[in-house]
Formats: structure tokens, sequence, C-alpha cells
């Protein structure tokens, strides 16, 4: 039964590979990463008309602020998508991160040079645990991470006591209230970040290997990709990026509550998906995924500014993801091809 | 690979059978139940008298149904993430427009139904006929409907009926309650179904599409029809939820989107969909249920309930991979 199953699936992956021809998929993941920056443009020139306040250099620096949690998490999201995966234990892992940085280090602590790091390692070992169980007990990874999610929301109840105290350690309000030549500190690290996330996904041999084993496991592993390794590894990633948000969201707001990190779950898979990746895994560029998280910024601040209903704003929010999805449609690139012919 | 396949199902050992029967079936998840509840029983003494023990089915219908709408889903390996789109809804539906009486309440649950039914149609359109993956189709429905939600109810109040909060958490002669019966009937509405064609189809697409395709089966109808089924389900476990909490809330379903997808794994249907059921999802949501409060018994801090609920969830989950791999012989 369950060797039927695999022949049909490998076979599929076949017929897509065979389908996807190298020149094919560039230009679909190119088309996908335009359209999605054009529509960044579109969105906040049309802005401005609507608002003079709006579409300016400050709302400009507004949505990169904004924009550098989503785009962290939505990496780590995104090398997960990539390997065929997905993590639902954000939320609580930005959590921990922010809950530690407060209550563990807080503010004015000299040692927090090597603590800051240690937070992120102890994050880390949250994504250790799920890829644990997703590879050696062979737990789906939408149970895995969900339950670590559970248990780790849990946990930090228990280690607050259900009131998280303390205040932000002074890196994390350096690196999110900074300036640097006159630009806001997060900016800059959103621009390093942005680079050093596509020079690992798109440019390195790990992002390479990780291409493979979202396209095709055993075909990876007969390729000599050390498959174990490099399927640990997004899981560890995306949740040192949590940890990080969870950092740099107490930096921001100088507190951290037990919720902060609810409102970025469905966010970070989102802007993966609106950025052309495929959620099965194996297709889809980071910069496409760091035009989705802006997009959603954008999306965010234009519908906040305008006044408008929060349940209007999430309704507009879904059907532009709904459309988003509809207009990355295989079969649509397809026929376009076709005409292109 | 046929032949290798009946080969095994021709002569399995007796092991191998029991192990197959308690993975394929809902025995496991029952025994488990049983199990709990005996727990349950030493520690509260109480827990056996019909009033605690409808308390408890009221507390277990609204997940329980949810569960049994994302099983049908799941089944068909998808995912179904509008089930917290759907039961906010109808939560607010009911208690912006209350509707008295037992005309009432019968309009609102045709109400909720058409709400499920609507919502489902759209993620059947979606998935089945313009095949977008169902996790991300669903997730922009899930996220309009949260949306439709707060235009309808900007934050919680309101009050549900009167006679739907009174009569649906009741017990009929003192002893049956209500909601158990409504958790009956879908039941067995389940079980003529996992029969008829449509049930068949459905395992049969969730164990190999190309297969079920190929034997001629109609798998864009099918899957609509099943996000439809599974609307119906969220519908009747909007209807449920208000009932007992009497107000609305428009953030009411979110809960549901995981403990959804806890109790259909805890059941031991497969998250990769034709091995399971919808009648061990609604056993895996009352489990995930009553866990809650047989650790709230034991003493152990509510706060650490989710570590608990967290652990169990996936030592269930393999588990019961761990007997279907026994019961299929590897």
């Amino acid at each position: 039964m369950n060797l039927t199953g695999k022949t049909t699936t490998d076979r599929d992956r076949f017929a897509q590979a065979g389908d996807a021809r190298g020149s094919a998929r560039i230009s679909r993941e190119t088309i996908s990463t335009v359209s999605v920056a054009v529509l960044c443009v579109v969105l906040l020139m049309s802005a401005r008309l609507i608002n003079p306040a709006l579409g300016s250099w400050s709302q400009v620096e507004t949505v990169l602020v904004l924009g550098f949690f989503l785009v962290i998490l939505s990496f780590g999201q995104g090398v997960v998508i990539l390997t065929g995966g997905l993590d639902l234990s954000l939320p609580a892992t930005i959590t921990m991160g922010g809950i530690l940085a407060t209550s563990w280090i807080g503010a004015g602590n000299p040692a927090e040079w090597y603590l800051l790091p240690a937070v992120l390692i102890l994050c880390g070992l949250v994504g250790l645990a799920s890829a644990i169980g997703i590879i050696w007990l062979r737990v789906p990874p939408f149970i895995m991470t969900m339950a670590m999610s559970i248990i780790v929301a849990s946990a930090l109840l228990g280690y607050t006591k259900g009131t998280p105290r303390g205040s932000a350690p002074d890196a994390a309000v350096a690196l999110m209230k900074g300036e640097m030549l006159g630009v806001p500190a997060p900016i800059w690290a959103l621009i390093g970040f942005a680079l050093a996330g596509w020079l690992f996904q798109s440019r390195s041999v790990y992002g390479r290997y990780l291409y493979a084993i979202g396209t095709n496991m055993d075909a990876a592993r007969n390729a000599g990709v050390p498959v174990t390794a490099m399927r640990i590894l997004p899981y560890v990633l995306s949740a040192m990026c949590a940890g990080l948000v969870g950092i740099s969201l107490v930096g921001y707001s100088s507190g951290a509550t037990l919720r902060m990190g609810d409102d970025y779950l469905l966010p970070s898979i989102a802007a993966v998906v609106i950025g052309g990746s495929s959620i099965l895994g194996g297709r889809g560029s980071f910069v496409g995924t760091v035009g989705g998280a802006l997009l959603l910024t954008i999306l965010g601040t234009i519908i906040s500014a305008l006044g408008m209903d929060f349940g209007l704003r999430t309704i507009i929010e879904g059907s532009i993801i709904l459309i988003a999805l509809l207009l990355l449609r295989e079969e649509l690139f397809q026929k376009l091809r076709a005409m292109g012919r | 690979m046929t032949i290798a396949q009946t080969d095994t199902d021709r002569s399995p050992g007796q092991f191998q059978r029991l192990m197959l029967r308690l993975a394929k079936g809902a025995w496991l998840i029952v025994l488990v139940y049983v199990a709990l509840y005996a727990v349950y029983a030493i520690q509260q003494p109480k827990a056996l008298t019909s009033y605690s023990i409808a308390a408890l089915v009221n507390n277990t219908a609204p997940l329980a149904l949810a569960a049994a709408g994302q099983a049908i889903i799941v089944l068909s390996r998808g995912f179904d993430l509008s089930v917290a789109g759907v039961i906010s809804i109808c939560n607010v539906t009911l208690a912006v427009y209350p509707l008295e009486g037992p005309g009432g309440a019968a309009v609102s649950v045709l109400i909720c139904l058409g709400i499920g039914i609507v919502v489902g149609a759209v993620n059947g359109y979606l998935v089945a006929f313009l095949r977008l993956q169902s996790i991300a189709a669903t997730l922009a429905t899930m996220i309009i409907c949260q949306g439709i939600a707060l235009v309808i109810l900007k934050a919680p109040g309101g009050y549900v009926a009167e006679w739907i909060t009174y009569e649906m958490t009741d017990r009929l002669f003192k002893l049956i309650p209500v909601s158990g019966l409504v958790l009956g009937a879908i039941i067995l509405i389940w079980m003529v179904m996992k029969r008829s064609s449509f049930g068949i189809s459905l395992y049969a697409i969730g164990a190999d599409e190309t297969s079920a395709a190929l034997s001629g089966i109609n798998t864009v109808r099918v899957r609509f029809m099943a996000h439809v089924v599974a609307g119906c389900a969220y519908g009747l476990a909007g209807f449920m939820l208000s009932a007992q909490t009497a107000t609305g809330n428009p953030t009411s379903g979110t809960p549901f989107l995981l403990l959804s997808f806890a109790a259909v794994a805890l059941g031991g249907t497969s998250l990769s969909g034709g091995r399971g059921g919808v009648f061990a999802s609604i056993v895996g949501a009352a489990t995930l249920t009553l866990l809650q409060k047989v650790l709230f018994s034991s003493g152990v801090s509510s706060f650490y309930t989710g570590v608990f609920q967290g652990l169990v969830l996936i030592l269930a989950v393999v588990f019961s991979a761990q007997l279907a791999r026994l019961g299929e012989g590897k």
C-alpha cells in the first residue's frame, strides 16, 4: 500500500521535474518575484493618491522597520517549507525569545553579550526537538511542530506564572531604536539579513541541498546530499529566527507578553506562499518571500492608515492571499508559456 | 506490487491481524478513553453521575464536531484551516441575531449549516476545480471568514437565544445529554456515509488519488463534496459552541484550528490520508477534553496542561503509526 503510494508520488515528481525545465522554472520564479515587487511599488504609489501622508519616505521607513520582523520569520518558515515541512511552533518560539530576553536577561545586564546568543541557542533547541520528532519518530511536521508549540507555550505560562516581568535588554533596544547614517538600525539589519538569507538559500551549496530534498528526498540521498543533517537545519534555523524576532519585538515595544507571537504564524506562511513558493516544498526563492513579507506589511500599514475596520482589513488581506494563489497557479503559467510559443 | 500486496493480505499472522485491527478501527482510542475515564472516576467519584457526564459531553461536542469535519478532509489527504472561520461566523451570527423558541432554533441550525455549506463550497471549488493546495486555499478562506466574523461582531458580546442555550445543553429524561444525541446522530450518519460510494471514494482518494481516478472515481466531485460535508460539520460545531458559551466572540473559532487536527491525529487518522475515520476522531476530541479534566483533578497546575497535551499528542501519533506498520507487516 505504502509502496504503491510512494511510486506514484515519485512519478508525479518526475513529471513535474520534466515539465519545469531549467529555463521555465527560472522564468516562473522571476515572474512571480517581479509581479510581487511591482505590486509593492504600485501599492505605495497609489497610497499617496489616497492620502498624501502615505507613500512618503517616512512611510517607507515604517514599512521597512515593521517588515523586519516578518522578513526574518518568513525566512525560517520558508526554508522549512522548502524541504516539504511546515513550522507551526513559531508563535511559541517568538514568545520564548521575548520572555527569556526580558525576564532572564532584562535591561542593564552586563552579561547580555553572551546571554542573548544563549537565548537564540535555547530557541534553536526547540527546533531541534521538532526535527528529532519529525525525522526519527516520523511524526508529520504539522503535528510535531503544533505539539511543540503547545508544549513551549504552556512551559512559558508556567515559567512566568502568567505574568511576564522585566524589560528589554539594552542590545535589543539599540537594534530596534538605533540609527546609522540617518537610517533606522532595523533597516540596515533588514538589508543585511535579506542579503545573507539570499546568499544562503540561492547561492550556497546548503541552499541547493534544501531544494534537492524538497524536490525528491530519495534522489537527493542517492546524489550524496547529507539528508538527515539538512532536514534538521531548517527547523533549527526557523526556531532561531523566531527567537531573534522575539528579542527584537521586545526591543521595539520594550515588554513581552504571553501572546506576542500569535499574530505572526499565518502571515509567515502567507508571505512564503505569496512570494511564489510551493507549500509542498522544492520551489520558491527567498527574494520572492521578502517581497511577499513586505507586500503584507505595506498592505497592513495602508489599511490601518485608512482607519478601516479591523474586520474589513482582515477580509482584504485574505482576499489578496487568495488572488496571489490564483495568479500563481501552475496551469496559468503553463497557459502563458503556451501562448508565448 | 499488487501481487505482493494480496500475498501479505492472504496470510497475515494472528499478531499482525490484531495490530492491523487496532490501527485501522477506533479500538485503540476507545480503549485509551475508557482507561482515562476510569482514572477520572477514581479521582472524582461524582464523575459517573448523569449530571457530570452531561457536562463532559457538552464540553466535548463542539470540538468533536469540528474534528469530525476535519477528519473527512484529512481522509482525502487534505487540510482544512477554514474550520476556525466557520465556527466564528456561526457563533457571532447566533449572538447577533438570536431567534427564540424551537422554531428559531431550527432556523438557527439551518443558518449554521448554510454558512458551512457556502464556505465548504468555496473551499471545494478552489481545491477540487482550481486545484489549489488545500492548506494554502483554506488559509485564505479562513482569514476571510475571520474578517467576516469581525464585521458582524466587533468585540465579544451579544446573547445566544435562551431556548438554544438551555435545551441544547440539557438532558433528555434527566439522563441522556442532548449534545450526546447530536453526536450520536453524526456518528450514525458517518456509519452510513462510510459504506456509501462517497465514503469508499474518499478513502480511495486519500490512499492514492491517481489510482482512484484511474478506477473511475470522479475525484473532483468527491473532493468538492468532502469540503461541503465538512463545512456542515463545522457549522454544527459553531451551533453547539454557541449553545454552550451563550455569547458571541469573533475569535471563538481560533482554538479549534489546531485542536481539531490534534483530535484527528489522536484518533489515529493518518495525516497523509487513507487511514482512520470520523468516529475515531470524535473519540480523539473527547479524549483531549477529558485529558484536561483529569490533569486538573490530578492537581497539575493548569499552566502546564499544554505540556501534557503536547506529549500525549506526539505519543499517540507515534504509537498508532507504529501499530499500523506492525499490522502491515513491515
